[in-house]
């Protein structure tokens, strides 16, 4: 060892530009060795197996990717960033540098900032590259619409809240056994924060996994024909925000000078406020007619109104338009409508377009669900028949054959309905030709099997069924044997007739 | 002077670590002799910020360290070397000297000169990039002593600083407390008798909580004449202090 060379002692006090270097160098050397970085593969692989493979197997549709990464990735990245944090706050006794650290010129709370904003600072890193990894493939994938930011945004405030929560329970319970009872507990608290909600306008809500009215559940139908409603996550923003400045006014409580308590049980209130604010504004939230939470203190009433957008239309005899947003699902609904759409397309009373219309939802009495659709019901004179997609309410999970049946299975009984007057008070000769088409369009059955419809929801049309054996039947089959020229030339021609129920089953070719 | 201490008292619980000591302490090396349990780590820790005293009066580098204002600016000369200094093992030698620096405001235009001179001082120049878990002991030891001078401090406490050195090093150690003595208050506390002989202009003894001997550590070899316990001069000097103390 040798002897020191004498400088000159520091002859001015620190500028903030000089304390904000030293602030920064020391979060570059903090970031270096944070125990964030160790663990990022770990929540990576978390949201790659639990919350991207999950998300892709959904319909790329931005409203239900970005609830889906709310969701998911909260829980992913809360329970590594929750033992990271806790592993270095408890650094300085662990490592026993308590003292050597104390008595710098540095405030306790300052110093232990710093490996904080490291620790979320990785954290935060590593969400936002899942995050544009999800968002880069749905953008690839998705047809219309863009990215939503709020719930994104909510899962990024929930790090440093996981964060901080970590740290303080580090700092003030250090040992080696801290961060993974830290992760441990992180976990449970975010599992468990939904078993606390009962009924509509519960307040727990706000827990940062719930995208919407908890008793709904993912819907595909949510916030595409009308904006996402972003109360929910603002007041989660809110719980959030409020959680870390509570628990970063705890971690400088124990500073020595009064000013410095005094701020921080400022700061601790005032975050618990602010947390507690949220949860009370998630309480008088109540589901709107869109499926989404409707928070009056928070509400945007510009956000009631319906989106704009150019349909995309098949090319099928009878044109179906769907929103942009499910134009993956346009081949599928016009291949299967296309064949009776071929049959009616040009008799009196087809329609001229089908168009997709949305879904309204509304809680009953009982904590249930009634799902209707928006716009004219069936029997409007309008030339327009409004279709929903099964994937539009209930769990967007079905394949494209479950679509196209249940889609034929409502809407060519129905379509077909509306053209022959056929329903309830349906004469037999109605019946048959109803019948007759179903069968021409493919439909290997004369009796229909109407599936169940959203209660409330599109009338599929009550074609009473054709019995084997009966009259109506053997007309039936005789009709539907017609070449297809032969039977749209007799329509044409009796259509008027035979909803007048002026035509008798024998005067059916 | 840089060190004044009047009636200072420490109590941990029911157990008194230091017992109303009064102390003054201006530039120069300053050697604290005693044997286990005597008070001396707690004596320190309480100059060193680290702890507040029970009662009594203390002032650092003329500030009382009660305050934050003064607090602050009594660390930002500060250094310390507790008795079993911890580190950081992924951090390098110069990360974790600067580590250091910057949590004691050594101006961001000195830092990497002063980080590079304290490593050179400790003779750990070729190990400045090495990652603290794999130095042995003594090269631990000497990275603590280089945190505890890189921000050039005007007082200097270090709590058994040459534990864990070998013999050669202890004398090189030795060279630069003489040459940090020059301008700066420093306090060794040690059981090393011969660190006090080889480094210190003063000398105090303590025993249980008390100081019972301040003066050279010529006087202190003095009073061990005509004793038998130990093998040089100083260390018959201590026991006889000790000694006559407990008597």
């Amino acid at each position: 060892m040798t002897a020191m060379a004498t400088a000159p002692a520091p002859g001015r006090r620190l500028t903030a530009v000089a304390g904000a270097g030293a602030g920064l160098r020391l979060l570059w050397l903090e970031l270096r060795h944070n125990a964030m970085a160790w663990v990022l593969p770990v929540a990576i692989v978390l949201f790659w197996l639990l919350t991207y493979r999950r998300d892709m197997t959904t319909p790329p549709m931005w409203n239900l990717r970005a609830a889906g990464l709310q969701s998911g990735a909260v829980l992913d990245f809360a329970i590594p960033v929750t033992g990271a944090a806790a592993w270095m706050g408890s650094r300085e006794v662990r490592r026993r540098v308590a003292d050597q650290v104390a008595i710098t010129a540095w405030a306790r709370w300052a110093r232990l900032l710093v490996p904080w904003a490291a620790t979320t600072i990785w954290a935060m890193a590593g969400y936002l590259g899942c995050v544009a990894v999800l968002y880069g493939v749905t953008a690839h994938q998705a047809s219309w619409g863009g990215p939503l930011w709020w719930p994104a945004g909510v899962a990024a405030a929930s790090l440093p809240a996981f964060s901080a929560l970590g740290f303080v329970i580090g700092t003030f319970l250090p040992s080696r056994f801290t961060a993974p009872l830290a992760a441990i507990a992180a976990f449970f608290i975010v599992a468990l924060s939904t078993e606390l909600i009962h009924g509509g306008q519960s307040p727990w809500q706000v827990s940062p996994i719930v995208t919407g009215p908890w008793n709904l559940g993912p819907q595909a139908g949510v916030a595409t024909f009308y904006p996402f409603l972003p109360d929910l996550s603002i007041a989660q923003v809110m719980l959030l925000a409020g959680f870390t400045l509570a628990l970063l006014g705890v971690l400088t409580l124990p500073a020595s000078g009064r000013a410095a308590r005094t701020v921080a049980a400022g700061l601790t209130g005032a975050g618990l406020l602010a947390a507690g604010t949220a949860a009370g504004l998630t309480g008088t939230g109540t589901m709107d007619a869109h499926g989404m939470i409707k928070i009056p203190a928070l509400h945007d009433a510009a956000n009631d109104r319906p989106l704009q957008y150019t349909p995309v239309c098949s090319g099928t005899a009878i044109p179906v338009c769907l929103n942009p947003a499910y134009a993956g699902y346009l081949p599928v609904t016009a291949n299967a409508l296309a064949p009776m759409l071929s049959q009616l397309a040009g008799l009196p009373g087809a329609p001229a377009r089908i168009v997709q219309a949305s879904v309204s939802f509304q809680q009953d009495a009982h904590e249930g669900m009634i799902i209707r659709t928006d716009g004219p019901r069936s029997g409007s004179p309008q030339p327009v028949v409004y279709l929903v997609l099964p994937d539009q309410f209930g769990d967007p999970a079905m394949t494209s054959e479950q679509v196209a049946d249940q889609l034929v299975a409502v809407y060519d009984t129905r379509l077909v309905a509306r053209v022959t007057g056929d329903g309830p008070a349906a004469s037999p000769s109605q019946n048959a030709v109803a019948a007759a088409l179903l069968l021409a369009a493919g439909q290997g059955k004369l009796t229909t099997d109407q599936p169940p419809s959203p209660q409330g929801g599109i009338d599929p049309g009550q074609s009473p069924g054709v019995a084997p054996g009966t009259p109506e039947y053997a007309a039936a089959e005789r009709f539907a044997a017609l070449p297809e020229a032969a039977r749209r030339a007799w329509l044409l021609r009796h259509l008027s007739a035979l909803r007048a129920g002026q035509i008798s089953l024998a005067q059916l070719p | 002077m840089n060190v004044e201490i009047a009636d200072l008292t420490r109590r941990f619980g029911a157990v008194t670590a230091v017992a109303g000591v009064d102390l003054q302490a201006g530039p120069g090396v300053f050697g604290l002799l005693g044997p286990n349990g005597a008070g001396k780590t707690s004596l320190l820790r309480m100059m060193a910020t680290a702890v507040r005293p029970s009662s009594g009066s203390l002032r650092l580098l003329d500030r009382d360290p009660g305050s934050y204002g003064p607090r602050r600016e009594i660390r930002r000369k500060l250094g310390y070397l507790p008795q079993n200094p911890g580190y950081y093992p992924g951090f390098t030698v110069a990360e974790y000297v600067e580590y250091f620096a910057l949590l004691k405001e050594v101006p961001a235009s000195r830092i990497r000169a002063s980080v590079a001179t304290a490593i050179e001082a400790v003779e750990l120049g070729n190990k400045k990039k090495a990652r603290l878990r794999t130095l042995s002991g003594g090269m631990l030891r000497r990275v603590g002593i280089a945190q505890a001078i890189v921000n050039e401090p005007e007082l200097l406490l270090l709590d058994e600083p040459t534990a864990g050195l070998d013999p050669q090093q202890r004398v090189t150690f030795r060279a630069l407390l003489r040459s940090l003595g020059e301008r700066a208050t420093v306090v060794v506390s040690t059981h090393l008798v011969e660190d006090v002989t080889a480094a210190c202009a003063q000398v105090a003894v303590m025993d249980q909580g008390r100081i019972v001997f301040r003066g050279t550590p010529d006087g202190l070899a003095a009073r061990g004449d005509g004793q038998d316990a130990g093998d040089t001069p100083i260390e018959r000097g201590f026991s006889a202090v000790l000694a006559q103390v407990r008597s």
